[in-house]
């Protein structure tokens, strides 16, 4: 059985936008960030604003989201952050190899032994973590609402009126209708197995081990997953999928106002981003002076 | 068990492709929060078996399209952003390990299983190769950080996963197919 994401229509700004319209901001901003590598926290942070103004435009509400918010956040903080803030890895090599004051050092050793190593912690790592989770908030913050308030009906015609093929449309519109029932499935699996005693918490031993024990949970999600194609393969052939040009739900989106408003902020946001970045050079990481003062 | 042609595109790899996506992508998110030691970005992911065993058992188009479209999910979800590079990546250890599709006979068969084993770790070096060395021009990072920083551990992560969990994924399947007589 599908379920489907908690969608629901609302009379928002973000919902009276034409699908494809918010499939580009989406990917402008976000290809606007990555492809020129963006870095720098002037740029950074007001398309954070930007993304958190339409967050909230969005009018989402919180019972619907509360179990998302806690996952991202340990994910930024203790994940993102926490390896931005030891390793400095993950972005530019400046955080690195530029030369930066150490704030103070992490002991990584053997308890009661002088074995292992100390990791310094620079105020150019710092300022990373706190510029790579921002960048990774704003991105977040986007996708956010897309389940939420897109029609799982629109995802295929979305991508079929932006130009692909029927059968990469179908594919996009399945694996997106797929998505939450599989996470459905997977919570399922894992209830279940805890209440025959499995304890994911107490995962011991080696990396192989853990990864044989990691096996009630992933196969019978999987398993299912196989059945479950072949009733919707046997239900698409008995429709002729294939045979003949496939008709789209509301096959007839256009764009209003508000689209070309959108879509000259999407193309502002990523040309923007490339021009600075390769034609003036602005977008580097640098650590700003007032955070360099901090620790002075 | 497999009759059809590899690089056949139908109904069927429409299907699996979108379902390997999604699973991909949600075990992914999932697995996330498991990031390899000094390789910045890279996961431990032990979806990618998923992922190989798709790209194993219905060919190299469903494993191009769950990797490409699972990895970009997965990376949405988290809140990484869109890598095209890595989700390539992906798509490519998917494609290659699907190339192994019409050589199945039997994936109960230990020679059999082998062949996936090793086809999805020649994936998973072509994958990754192509991932942390365009990481070059897309990150601007040096070879040395490419190699050693990305590829290596990326490399190594992956295929522990698969050597471990592909195997079992292949019986469990022979079991299923079986089952349901295709």
């Amino acid at each position: 059985m599908l379920v489907t994401w908690k969608y629901r229509p609302r009379k928002t700004f973000i919902q009276s936008l034409d699908p494809r319209t918010r499939l580009i901001f989406f990917f402008a901003v976000i290809l606007g960030l990555t492809i020129p590598e963006i870095w720098d926290y002037r740029i950074i942070f007001p398309l954070f604003a930007l993304s958190l103004t339409l967050y909230f435009l969005a009018r989402i509400e919180w019972k619907d989201v509360k179990r998302v918010w806690p996952y991202i956040f340990v994910l930024l903080f203790f994940i993102v952050g926490l390896n931005g803030l030891l390793s400095g890895r993950g972005g530019p090599s400046s955080v690195t190899n530029l030369p930066s004051p150490v704030v103070f050092t992490v002991p990584f050793k053997i308890p009661f032994t002088d074995i292992g190593w100390d990791v310094p912690i620079t105020i150019s790592k710092m300022w990373f973590a706190i510029t790579q989770m921002l960048r990774m908030l704003t991105m977040a913050i986007l996708a956010i609402p897309i389940p939420y308030t897109m029609d799982p009906n629109i995802y295929g015609t979305a991508f079929r009126q932006l130009g692909a093929s029927d059968k990469f449309s179908f594919t996009m519109d399945l694996a997106f209708r797929f998505l939450p029932t599989f996470a459905r499935d997977f919570s399922i699996t894992m209830d279940a197995q805890r209440a025959r005693g499995y304890e994911m918490e107490k995962l011991k031993g080696g990396i192989t081990s853990r990864l044989r024990r990691l096996a009630p949970l992933i196969i019978p999600v999987v398993m299912q997953s196989t059945v479950t194609g072949e009733e919707v393969v046997d239900a698409m052939d008995l429709r002729a999928f294939g045979a003949t040009q496939r008709t789209w739900v509301k096959a007839d989106l256009r764009y209003g106002p508000r689209d070309y408003f959108m879509l000259g902020l999407a193309a502002t946001i990523f040309i923007g981003c490339c021009v600075l970045k390769w034609g003036f050079g602005i977008g580097e990481y640098f650590v700003p002076e007032f955070f360099l003062n901090l620790f002075s | 068990m497999n009759n059809s042609s590899a690089w056949e595109f139908g109904t069927r790899q429409v299907v699996y492709g979108a379902i390997g996506a999604a699973l991909y992508g949600v075990l992914s998110w999932v697995t996330n929060i498991f990031p390899l030691p000094a390789a910045g970005n890279v996961t431990f992911r032990p979806a990618v078996a998923v992922l190989i065993f798709f790209g194993v058992a219905y060919g190299p188009w469903v494993g191009l399209l769950a990797g490409f479209i699972g990895n970009t999910l997965g990376d949405a979800l988290s809140g990484w952003g869109f890598y095209w590079n890595w989700s390539l990546g992906n798509g490519l250890m998917g494609l290659v390990a699907g190339l192994v599709m019409s050589q199945i006979k039997d994936f109960r068969a230990q020679g059999d299983i082998i062949k996936a084993v090793i086809y999805g770790l020649v994936g998973i070096a072509v994958g990754m190769l192509f991932a942390s060395l365009t990481e070059m021009f897309v990150g601007g990072i040096d070879i040395n950080t490419a190699l050693v920083g990305y590829f290596v551990p990326a490399f190594i992560g992956n295929a522990i996963v698969t050597v471990v969990l592909l195997p079992i994924l292949m019986i469990a399947f022979a079991a299923v197919a079986s089952r349901r007589g295709r």
